[in-house]
Order: C-alpha cells, then structure tokens, then sequence
C-alpha cells in the first residue's frame, strides 16, 4: 500500500519535472527540471529493488551528464531570451496533440497485449553482485565482450569531444600566429 | 504484496516518453534538445527493469542492458556537447533552424 502511495507521488514528481523541462524558458531552470527528474527515476528504481541501478543514475546521470550540461550552458552563456527563439503556438498545439496520441497508442499496445504469458516469475531484482558477475563473465549469459566494446565506445567519444572542443582554438592560434 | 504493478510502470513510461517527443518536436534550442533525448532514453531503461523485475525474477539482463544505456548515453552526451560548443563558435547561438549547413 506505501509501495503504491510512493508510486503515484514519484510519478507525479517526475511528471511534473519533465513538464518543466520541455518548457521552462531558462536553460538553467531546465537543468534543475532534468536533475530532479533523474532523481525521481533513481527512486523508482529503489521502489523495485534495482539499488545499484539507482546509485549509477545517480552518480553517472547527475553527477556527470547534468554537470556536464551546466558546464556546456555557462560556456556558451545563452541562458536568457536572446537568440531562445520559441516555437510557433499552432506548432506546440499540433505537437501536443500528435504526442497524446502516440501516448494514448502506447497505452493501448501495452494494455492489448497479455504479459502474463511472458513469465510467471515472483517479482524480485537481480543483486549488485549478480551485475557484476554478469558483467565480467565470459560464459554464457555474460556481458563480458559487450563491456569491453562499451569501454571503447567512451574512450572513442572523449577523445571525439575534446577533438571537436579544441579544433576551433587550434585554427584561430595557427591564423594570428603570422601576424 | 500489494504495491504497484508492471501495468503501473508501463504506463509511467509511456507518459514520460511521449512528454520527451513533445520537447523534442518542440525546442527550438540543441541544449533543450539534448535534455529531451535523456528523458526519452530513461523512459526506455525503465521499462527494461520494470520487465526484469516483475516478470523475469531478476533476470541480469534486464538489468545489464539499463546500464549500457546509461553509458551510451553519456558518451552521446558528452559528443553533443562538444559538437555545440564548436557551432556555437560559427554561428554565435544553438537555434536548430541554423545548424543546417555542415559547412560555415
């Protein structure tokens, strides 16, 4: 009965939290929507005994992603009004239209379709130990090869980013340097 | 035990997802863009443990696959960032009407 009590309070939470994030016309206000959003996913997490997925959404999503953003907005010190062009209304009335629908046909595809045939499983969540064996196990029903491809990936995205960052100093200083 | 259910969940989810196609379609700044992306991308990893947990006892994938999207996630994010800040150096703003030419 809490359970459900906590439920419906989260959702409502991040509901309104994503509401704001799609509105707010200062990016920062935005930010601090998209933080209290991934903290409202963290805690539907926990409502489902998924704590280290919690505490990963936790650290990686708000500890990294969002700083990172905050970072990106100071940088680029485009917060306020000047060149935030808003979108027309009859834009945002048909776009929340087409939304609600695809909404309502969501709703409808999960609510035709019977899950119970899928598993009859009790409900429980796997341990931070199970991940992390499965993780790092070669044998089957491991992640062992999709980790280490993972790994690469971010190596591959950092070193793209700082690339991309720091190309535009690079061509300015190898253009003044003559002068 | 009388908590919520998998149907509880999935709805959530589908809300979430289509809040974060309404900002998708309608910002009209990349950054704006970018924070509707994640909200797209957590409805989707909800999903992925709401399945594992009340369906699948547990199964690791359900809670594997979460992770990799969180990871993906962040490199995306911190590519876009750096793509941003080397258009904001070209074009002086972040409209995404002007960021459609590759060349400058």
């Amino acid at each position: 009965m809490i359970r459900t009590a906590l439920f419906y309070f989260l959702s409502a939470a991040t509901l309104f939290s994503a509401y704001f994030v799609v509105t707010a016309r200062n990016l920062f206000r935005c930010t601090i929507g998209l933080i209290s959003l991934l903290l409202g996913i963290a805690g539907m997490y926990l409502l489902i005994d998924a704590q280290f997925l919690s505490a990963v959404q936790i650290s990686v999503y708000i500890g990294g992603v969002t700083v990172l953003i905050v970072y990106v907005i100071l940088l680029v010190a485009d917060v306020t009004q000047k060149s935030f062009r808003q979108g027309a209304r009859w834009r945002k009335i048909s776009v929340g239209i087409l939304a609600f629908l695809l909404f309502l046909l969501l709703l409808t595809a999960v609510g035709s379709f019977d899950f119970s045939s899928t598993g009859k499983l009790p409900p429980r969540s796997a341990s931070a130990a199970e991940i992390g064996r499965a993780l790092v196990s070669p044998q089957r029903g491991g992640y062992v090869l999709a980790f280490e491809i993972i790994s690469l990936v971010l190596i591959a995205a950092i070193v793209g980013a700082i690339t991309i960052a720091r190309s535009g100093d690079a061509g300015r200083e190898a253009n003044e340097r003559p002068s | 035990m009388n908590g919520p259910t998998l149907g509880h969940f999935l709805a959530f989810s589908a809300l979430l997802f289509s809040v974060g196609v309404y900002g998708l379609l309608t910002r009209r700044n990349l950054i704006g863009v970018l924070m509707s992306v994640e909200i797209i991308l957590n409805a989707a990893a909800l999903n992925f443990v709401a399945f594992h947990h009340f369906r699948f006892g547990g199964d690791v994938a359900g809670a594997v696959f979460p992770l990799f999207i969180i990871a993906v996630a962040a490199a995306e994010a911190a590519v876009i960032l750096a793509i941003l800040i080397a258009l904001f150096r070209h074009k002086q703003n972040l409209d995404v009407d002007g960021a459609d030419s590759l060349k400058h």
